[in-house]
């Protein structure tokens, strides 16, 4: 088996850890589903406040591609439908009858799975609502049934800070993990690189069979799937690839061997504003209360996924689609005089200019104060050095700024995401957003085709 | 309490710097004062919602930092040489004082005339103003010779802030480094004071030759190591520093203390420092090797580490990380070529001895092209990779 060993990047030794205890949550009263993750794809609605739904009920279908249905984690009645400007779909509140009656869809045994077509396999994926967990590069969006990805990857590891355990998330299914792999071998010519840590323990990533296993191991973001698809099979002008996470494979899985929608998820709760931290067997769009079963705190920020890469969900609101932590930190944000001129014991710092560098930093702690104004670009040789794609980060700023389409694309643009330069922005002296700018990149990309 | 209190004076002054108020136009000068008091308060409302404790403000401070042993010698040099010359006495305590006289209103009107300009063109374009100014203010001054008249440090930095770095777009768009084009302007629009062919002591009339200017007039059949040594000039002194010239270049010890810190915190690099060393070194041992009929004596590469402003042009003005070259390799390149300049000038050139200042500039041009050079080189290493199916 490869082991890819990334050098590039650094691990931020953020305080509060999820221990490895997983604990399962009784069924939340309430469950937000959030339309943030699929964006730009717009949404119609098939169900309106008042109705019932079962457990895999389709409640939204894609405006471009009839059939791409997302489905409701619950059973209960639609509570509540969100809409903000122009009447876009923020998210909807269903309330949960505790039955959890699914919808019954045809089953498989895990034998006649490597035998299923790849369109027998789209539609059940497509009906099911387990479709909109696949994404694909480039772009980071919900994958284009009318593609043939040239490989898909699963991403079984994560180095984000205070990232979740995937031996924990991944204990117990192993036989749905290994379902979930053989229906992606369908969908593909090529491989299914099944990415995980180099010293990942669960039986479900070492044991699992037909597929392409790649071990990384190095800082962040050697967990990160643009640093994968880099490494195994870049994606260039015209490439398709598509990725997936590893609890959502065994998702598609469980559709395929019980016929049922499994809307469960594991979080890892982290970050040192909370007090209890492990890992929560509980569901998708459960709301971060119900998860953190704390009282609101006004000077903490809620945020689903990592501090690099997550949302700012609000303590109203609701584990991302596909994040699997939530981490509440300080805001933070107080003054302090003379900052710049003080030695800085106790201040974070990827760069020696501190004095905390000084000392191994274990366990820091860190809110989400800026730190600086926005200045241009000084310490240009720095972003690279926090990358494990093999970009010339500075390079790709300034065509961007250009508006350089074909320079972007030369400069391989489209192997990024903005989630691939979060280290390089939380580096950056100038306090310059880089992984807006790509974002802004790729969005030119796409507006003018 | 003492925070609270400035903080609550600073908060009720602002408010006559918001939209709409009398004093507006002029809120990127209160916005920097306040910045200059306290950290920012600014919070990260979307991914990555931490942020590293550094800011350019600190990067700044380093540098200045880094330049305070140059500086300080730089001010005791001034005054010993003065003292020294005058036949006055030069136990240090006078040398500092006189040098404090003589060097402080240099850095003085460096900093206001300069920083005038800063806080105009930020007004103007309403930004933030850019704490390079800390370092370019500084660093000017520190080129200069220690009896320059005040008006030409003003116009100098005045044409260094403007022409070489606002009109490009300020801070981190300038081609060249502000503080080398002020310099460069000085040197060219008053060549008779500035030529680096003689150091004025501060007494009308009287001056001696530097070590360059010994270089170009050496007579025939005389090495140049030994021309040196008659003009008085050892390596050591050349080292340490107790010799005429600009404020801030003189000692070679100052600058490798600064040099040591800019390493230790990282804000320099050590690519463009390594390979500034390493084109002075082979292409001045390559002259020497090869017998290579030149305009000046050969010197053997140790002497053209000390002579001059090499040192510091290569610490502190090569490694300015927005005129350099911004690729690893073309920075070896960027900085090869400027060691290699430097002995070509000094040794073929028979019109100017300062050669660290204009290999420097002249690279800081070709920056860009290396960067263009190596940025294609990567594409087409990464094209075949991309598209191979």
């Amino acid at each position: 088996m490869p082991t890819v060993r990334i050098l590039k990047g650094r691990n931020i030794p953020l305080k509060g850890r999820a221990s490895a205890e997983l604990k399962a949550l009784p069924l939340p009263s309430e469950c937000i589903f959030p339309f943030h993750d699929f964006a730009p794809r717009q949404f119609r609605l098939l169900i309106k406040e008042g109705d019932r739904v079962l457990v895999g009920s389709p409640i939204a279908e894609d405006r471009e591609h009839p059939g791409l249905v997302l489905v409701s984690p619950v059973s209960g009645t639609v509570k509540l439908v969100n809409r903000g400007d122009k009447r876009a779909l923020l998210s909807i509140t269903f309330s949960a009858d505790g039955q959890q009656a699914p919808v019954q869809h045809q089953k498989f045994s895990p034998e006649s799975l490597s035998g299923l077509s790849r369109e027998a396999v789209i539609e059940q994926l497509l009906k099911g609502g387990v479709w909109p967990f696949l994404r694909q590069r480039p772009f980071s969006r919900t994958a284009d049934p009318m593609n043939t990805p040239k490989s898909i990857f699963v991403r079984a590891m994560n180095t984000d800070p205070l990232a979740p355990d995937l031996d924990v998330v991944l204990n117990g299914v192993e036989r749905e993990f290994q379902a979930g792999l053989d229906v992606l071998k369908r969908l593909t010519p090529g491989h299914v690189y099944l990415c995980f840590d180099a010293r990942a323990q669960a039986k479900a990533l070492t044991g699992a069979v037909n597929v392409q296993p790649v071990a990384f191991s190095g800082p962040h973001p050697a967990g990160n799937v643009g640093t994968h698809i880099h490494h195994c099979d870049p994606v260039g002008k015209g490439d398709v690839v598509w990725f997936i996470e590893a609890q959502d494979v065994a998702r598609a899985g469980r559709l395929f061997l019980d016929g049922v929608f499994d809307p469960s998820k594991v979080v890892a709760v982290t970050g040192e504003g909370v007090a209890s931290r492990h890992h929560v067997r509980t569901l998708l769009g459960a709301p971060l209360a119900h998860i953190l079963g704390e009282k609101k705190n006004d000077t903490l920020r809620y945020i689903s996924g990592s501090v690099l890469s997550g949302r700012d969900a609000g303590y109203d609101g609701a584990v991302g689609l596909y994040d699997a932590q939530v981490t509440v930190i300080p805001a933070g944000g107080t003054r302090k005089l003379f900052g710049w001129l003080m030695p800085m014991f106790k201040d974070y710092s990827f760069s020696r200019t501190v004095a905390s560098a000084l000392t191994p930093q274990r366990d820091v702690s860190l809110d989400t104060a800026v730190h600086g104004g926005l200045r241009a670009v000084v310490v240009n040789d720095l972003y690279d050095e926090l990358n494990a794609i093999d970009v010339m980060t500075y390079f790709l700023i300034k065509a961007i700024y250009g508006h350089q389409i074909e320079e972007m694309i030369r400069l391989g643009i489209l192997e990024c995401a903005p989630e691939d330069f979060a280290l390089a922005t939380f580096a950056c002296p100038s306090k310059i957003d880089v992984g807006g700018i790509i974002q802004r990149g790729l969005d030119m990309i796409e507006k003018e085709g | 309490m003492g925070n609270d209190l400035i903080r609550k004076a600073m908060d009720d002054l602002g408010k006559n710097f918001s939209k709409g108020k009398p004093l507006e136009k002029f809120h990127p000068l209160y916005e920097a004062i306040d910045g200059f008091l306290f950290t920012s308060g600014t919070l990260a409302r979307k991914a990555p919602f931490i942020r590293d404790a550094w800011d350019l403000k600190r990067v700044m401070v380093i540098v200045v930092l880094a330049l305070i042993p140059a500086t300080l010698f730089g001010i005791f040099n001034a005054g010993y040489q003065a003292q020294n010359a005058l036949g006055l006495a030069h136990a240090w305590p006078d040398a500092v004082l006189r040098g404090l006289q003589i060097v402080l209103p240099v850095i003085f009107v460096s900093y206001a005339v300069g920083g005038f300009w800063e806080v105009l063109f930020a007004c103007v374009r309403k930004h933030e103003i850019n704490e390079g100014f800390f370092v370019t203010g500084l660093l000017f001054a520190l080129t200069l010779p220690p009896h320059i008249p005040l008006w030409q440090v003003a116009a100098g930095i005045s044409f260094g802030v403007v022409v070489g770095k606002e009109i490009f777009g300020g801070t981190g768009m300038n081609i060249v480094n502000p503080a080398l084009a002020g310099r460069a302007f000085l040197f060219f629009a008053y060549p008779a004071q500035m030529s680096g062919e003689a150091v004025w002591y501060g007494v009308d009339g009287l001056t001696r030759a530097t070590p360059l200017a010994t270089m170009a007039s050496v007579p025939a059949g005389t090495t140049g190591v030994a021309a040196l040594q008659q003009a008085g000039y050892t390596w050591s002194q050349l080292f340490y520093g107790f010799i005429p010239g600009s404020i801030g270049e003189t000692s070679k010890l100052a600058c490798l203390i600064g040099l040591a810190f800019l390493l230790i915190t990282g804000v320099a690099s050590w690519r463009i420092i390594v390979g500034c060393v390493a084109g002075l070194v082979s292409v001045a041992s390559l002259i020497a090797f090869l017998h290579v009929k030149t305009v000046h004596p050969v010197l053997p590469f140790e002497w053209h580490l000390v002579m001059g402003g090499f040192a510091f042009g290569a610490i502190f003005m090569a490694t300015d990380p927005v005129s350099a070259s911004a690729t690893t390799l073309g920075r070896w390149i960027y900085g090869f070529l400027i060691g290699a300049l430097v002995v070509f000038i000094r040794t073929f050139n028979p019109a100017y001895p300062e050669a660290v200042m204009l290999s420097i500039l002249l690279m800081n041009i070709f920056a860009p092209m290396i960067d263009h050079y190596v940025v294609e080189a990567h594409i087409n290493r990464r094209t075949p990779r991309a598209q191979a199916k």
